[in-house]
């Protein structure tokens, strides 16, 4: 019960700007779909309107969901007035987090691609009324959308982890900790890669580059564990360390990290 | 209900606390007093666990503030000098805010809300700086929490809206109930608070009722500059000089002046320290 009281006060206090949020997706992809049945109708060329959908909504999906993330601590722990509202209500800290996370990890996509469906059969039946298109309508269900908020779900992770972590910009300052760190990250990679094929760096070396296929396929094994090991942390390390480390940090926050 | 102690605080690079002990008992109004940047709002901060000590342990209501534990969250009200109300109407925020205090009074906060002249239908965004204080005063009255912390609650209230306060948090206090209320204001809180805990620099340098401190002091307002031995303070009020003696056994005694007993303990750190009860702290 508490828990849906936290869920509805995030709500509630964000409900003015959520709103103005889905009104804005819903003229944007208006705008967009008409436009393009205008095209096919001057043109008689017939535009993938499901494609559009698709890549309109990772854009939504991503860019928005992953700001939306970046700023969701963003009153609540670090606005001087603000954060007291937070610290002293009366919740435990792991509920107050998990209503933020899930709003954002769960909630977010969820209502968009609802959105976006919703959408899809008022625009599709207007361009239909208009310029005679055919209807082809955004699945929230495809097996596209459904993998594109799995992506969501890994990168949130970090994102939420900045949100707690940074106490200003925090969308810019996690990109920037996240491109430095894949920068380290490719450099170490480079180094092992160096030292475990070893054998092969000297044709580098003499720019006499080979795709020997053999090498590959005797090296299949360690690709595919390394595909492997790639995988689990992509999917499961990273976001549970992420999110526990975003907990620990919110129950660490003190009115001192306000600014 | 409040238990401090050896508690250690400071901030990046100054030193705030260093061994601070207080103990504060429930059924009572505390009247939080210090000069500006003595550590009022951080021994609050301190009480409600927005701020974790360095050192020492601190105990609310049989909890550590650190953890906010929901437990102590329920039974604890905090109204902070600057305050954020989200843009949502008073309604709203009564719907969304009070089931998280289990003994909330609806009634009882519409009685307040009354009282205070506050209109419930207004987006709180609308409502003036006084206007929402109250409504807050109000709310935290109402959520019948047994600790209420008020910091500094009468700053930007008008005249008639002072008066109020006095008689709504007089008449919603109970022996279950503490209040702390911090405040510059002593003129405004004289009848209000009691017992009186004053900080200066980081050091509790009184923590007493103001009928303990009429049993070692006099206050009596002379014509000229009193100079007598006894006299452990004074300064000049319109008609005279207010003067604070030292009481005799044989003197009766006399109504105490807060703001003259502030200023004299400020003047004097070491006046009231050795006498009170449950005083000790550390300069750092």
């Amino acid at each position: 019960m508490i828990f849906l009281n936290i869920i509805k006060r995030e709500l509630l206090e964000k409900k003015r700007l959520l709103l103005i949020y889905a009104t804005a997706v819903t003229l944007i992809l208006l705008i967009q779909e008409l436009f393009d049945a205008f095209i096919a109708w001057q043109t008689q060329f017939i535009l993938p309107a499901a494609e559009n959908y698709s890549g309109t909504f990772s854009l939504f999906l991503f860019v928005g969901g992953l700001i939306l993330t970046s700023t969701i601590f963003a009153q609540d722990l670090f606005n001087k007035s603000a954060q007291h509202n937070y610290l002293m209500l009366p919740a435990s800290q792991l509920e107050k987090f998990l209503a933020k996370g899930l709003i954002t990890a769960v909630g977010y996509p969820v209502v968009l691609a609802l959105l976006f469906g919703i959408s899809s059969v008022c625009i599709e039946l207007i361009t239909r009324m208009f310029f005679g298109s055919p209807i082809i309508l955004f699945n929230p269900f495809s097996l596209a959308t459904l993998q594109q908020i799995g992506h969501y779900l890994a990168i949130q992770s970090v994102f939420l982890l900045g949100a707690t972590y940074f106490r200003k910009a925090h969308f810019v300052k996690t990109v920037l900790a996240i491109g430095l760190l894949g920068i380290i990250v490719g450099l170490y990679t480079a180094a092992l890669m160096r030292i475990a094929f070893a054998p092969y760096m000297e044709q580098l070396r003499s720019m006499q580059i080979i795709v020997d296929s053999s090498a590959i396929q005797d090296h299949q094994t360690l690709f595919g564990v390394l595909e492997w090991v790639g995988s689990i942390f992509y999917w499961l390390i990273i976001p549970l360390f992420c999110w526990f480390t975003a907990y620990q940090r919110v129950k660490e926050v003190e009115a001192t990290d306000a600014v | 209900m409040i238990h401090m102690q050896h508690v250690r605080f400071h901030y990046e690079k100054k030193p705030l606390f260093t061994h601070l002990d207080l103990e504060i008992p429930s059924g009572t109004i505390y009247g939080l007093l210090g000069v500006n940047g003595a550590g009022k709002t951080t021994l609050l901060k301190l009480i409600s666990g927005q701020l974790f000590p360095q050192d020492g342990t601190i105990s609310v209501l049989g909890c550590t503030p650190k953890e906010r534990d929901p437990k102590m969250l329920q039974d604890l009200f905090h109204l902070p000098e600057e305050f954020y109300l989200p843009n949502i109407t008073a309604q709203q925020y009564l719907k969304t805010y009070a089931p998280f205090y289990p003994k909330f009074d609806e009634s009882a906060f519409l009685e307040y809300c009354r009282e205070f002249e506050v209109s419930l239908t207004q987006s709180l965004h609308t409502l003036s700086f006084g206007q929402k204080k109250k409504f807050l005063l109000s709310f935290g009255l109402a959520s019948n929490t047994a600790l209420l912390i008020l910091d500094e609650p009468t700053n930007g209230l008008d005249i008639p809206s002072k008066s109020q306060f006095r008689r709504t948090v007089a008449s919603a206090m109970t022996d279950e109930r503490t209040f702390i209320i911090s405040t510059h204001q002593v003129r405004d809180m004289g009848t209000l608070i009691d017992p009186v805990i004053i900080i200066d620099a980081g050091e509790v340098v009184c923590n007493s009722t103001l009928d303990a401190v009429a049993q070692q002091f006099t206050m009596v307002l002379e014509r000229t500059v009193p100079s007598s031995e006894d006299v452990v303070y004074s300064e000049q009020v319109p008609g005279g000089y207010m003067a604070m003696y030292r009481r005799k056994e044989t003197d009766e005694e006399t109504s105490i002046d807060l703001e003259v007993l502030f200023n004299a303990i400020i003047a004097q750190p070491g006046l009231l320290k050795n006498r009170s009860e449950s005083i000790t702290g550390g300069l750092a």
